[in-house]
């Protein structure tokens, strides 16, 4: 897959002075918000909460995945951060969360089904350890793309 | 063991296809087939044949919706919540063979 087509090196920041769950999908939401892939930040941050209230977000390992389902998307996309120290973050282990993906879908995205498939491939690899314990040393945009290759 | 899975979370984004990985690579760590269908927002893939239902000795759902079961009939089915493959999908796998006894 073509990690780079999903992956925006406007929308990442691998160093964030976040260091709670709110100012983490400020900052990633705020990102998507100037890179034109959202055109609402609060509609679509409340969307994101909305998911967040359904269920659990961190997957594990220390990474965390918000997303919105939003009408406020107008670009399939994720943003990516990293946070200098954990974050608390609700997660099927229990452990607090340093890196996050937080996905941008359009409620109607009957037109963006090749986006959402390189997301979903995006997502299927956050399920395999080996991915997974590269991810946590990437600090690049270079070693997050090598991570997914 | 031959297992056919269906994974599907709500919004269909993210966890229906991490789910999917999951169980892939604890199946074949624990020496067992399995095709997973995913049934996401971008509709339905890897679609199960009759023939591998026919065959399979166990239908997994992994869901946080409902799924239709109609094509089933007949089957074991095991219905889990998508949480306790995000949580340990080997053990989910173990439980299953001690259920079936397989």
């Amino acid at each position: 897959m073509a990690v780079k087509e999903i992956l925006d090196r406007q929308v990442i920041d691998l160093n964030m002075e976040a260091t709670n769950k709110d100012e983490v999908i400020r900052h990633l939401a705020g990102l998507l918000k100037n890179a034109g892939y959202i055109d609402d930040l609060e509609g679509y941050i409340k969307d994101v909460y909305l998911r967040e209230s359904e269920g659990i977000t961190g997957i594990g390992g220390h990474v965390a995945i918000p997303h919105g389902k939003s009408a406020f998307v107008d670009k399939v996309g994720i943003a990516v951060g990293r946070t200098r120290e954990m974050v608390e973050w609700e997660s099927y282990d229990g452990e607090p969360s340093q890196l996050f993906f937080l996905f941008a879908v359009p409620a109607d995205s009957d037109g963006a089904k090749d986006h959402l498939r390189l997301i979903a491939e995006l997502a299927g690899k956050l399920g395999n350890d080996a991915i997974m314990s590269k991810l946590q040393t990437a600090s690049s945009y270079e070693n997050l793309v090598e991570a997914f290759s | 063991m031959k297992i056919l899975a269906i994974t599907a979370c709500t919004a269909g984004i993210a966890h229906t296809y991490i789910a999917k990985e999951k169980l892939e690579n604890a199946a074949k760590e624990l020496g067992d087939d399995i095709k997973v269908e995913t049934q996401g927002s971008i509709g339905v893939e890897n679609e199960f044949t009759p023939e591998e239902i026919k065959e399979a000795d166990v239908i997994l759902i992994s869901a946080d919706i409902r799924v239709n079961k109609d094509r089933f009939k007949g089957k074991p089915v095991v219905d889990i919540p998508i949480s306790m493959v995000m949580k340990s999908p080997k053990g989910v796998i173990n439980k299953i063979h001690e259920k079936l006894g397989k």
